[in-house]
């Protein structure tokens, strides 16, 4: 990121500029990581367990990050490859990063040994 | 448990920038790779927006055949860089090899955490490896190291800007390529 003070601005106003497209796919990136940290805490302490919770985590963040570029930052989804190459960008690591806490904050919370 | 877990994040991060201050040692800093990376995002920025630019019109043939000789270049340039990688790749390999079989050891049949989740059996032997019982939510040390190890060196690697660009990542290419023929 060039100038990270002006895109961490930009993302959080709606219908911002972005001629850089790079860098709506790096604040979708670092988004959808914390994103996944947040949900990973919050199905870990509720317990949410099983694939449901897997399954409800990929319908969040996927929908969040496309509603996010098409709807809040007002962009042409095509312009960025389309719905399931934004639902792309960061998914694995994100996911891992979901897991790991999940997994963590689950096992200290609510497993006995 | 939640010592076990928080222990194996730690030795996961400490061995993602190892890797990563190792790769910077042996590639990222030589003159050879950041030539090859900055030639390789350059091109593969111009041959995205050529090909974004021919797909509104209809190419000619010439267009067509100038598109392709562009994208052979940019494959052997990536196979290039990923050669110049491997060499780092092999030594990174070698070192966490012989850590992983240590740590192995060191958690051997110990219950690091308890999944929420009953993996797919495709992953029931990494994710219950070494451990007594056939409760497949007990997890493994090496389960939860290679999860770390995913989400951790990935970021790290954003963090540090030494992930490959994204353009170049579209382009595809690698040393498993076969290399292309540049007809002049």
């Amino acid at each position: 990121m060039k100038n990270p003070q002006g895109v961490y601005e930009r993302a959080f106003t709606r219908n911002s500029p972005w001629p850089d497209k790079e860098e709506l796919l790096d604040v979708v990136y670092w988004s959808r990581q914390i994103l996944a940290i947040i949900i990973g805490v919050a199905f870990g302490i509720l317990p949410l367990a099983g694939i449901f919770a897997i399954v409800l985590y990929c319908g969040i963040t996927t929908l969040a990050m496309n509603v996010y570029v098409s709807e809040f930052q007002k962009q042409d989804l095509e312009e960025y490859g389309g719905f399931f190459e934004l639902a792309k960008e960061g998914f694995m690591s994100a996911f891992a990063s979901f897991l790991v806490v999940w997994i963590i904050v689950y096992s200290s919370m609510h497993a006995s040994l | 448990m939640l010592g076990d877990s928080l222990l194996i994040v730690f030795i996961s991060v400490v061995t993602a920038l190892l890797a990563e201050g190792l790769t910077w040692l042996m590639v990222y800093r030589t003159e050879k790779y950041q030539k090859l990376k900055n030639e390789v995002d350059k091109q593969s920025k111009k041959l995205e927006k050529r090909k974004e630019a021919l797909g509104e019109s209809a190419a000619s043939k010439n267009q067509k055949r100038r598109l392709n000789l562009e994208e052979e270049k940019l494959k052997n340039h990536n196979r290039d860089l990923s050669a110049v990688r491997m060499k780092s790749m092999f030594a990174i390999g070698f070192c966490f090899t012989a850590l992983l079989g240590t740590l192995n050891s060191v958690f051997e049949g110990r219950i690091v955490a308890k999944l929420p989740f009953v993996p797919l059996g495709l992953f029931q032997g990494i994710s219950h490896r070494g451990l007594p019982g056939s409760d497949f939510t007990d997890c493994s040390f090496i389960f939860l190291y290679i999860l770390c190890t995913m989400s951790i060196r990935q970021n790290i690697q954003k963090l540090l800007g030494f992930a490959p660009s994204r353009a170049a990542a579209k382009q595809g290419g690698g040393l498993f390529q076969p290399p292309q023929a540049t007809n002049k």
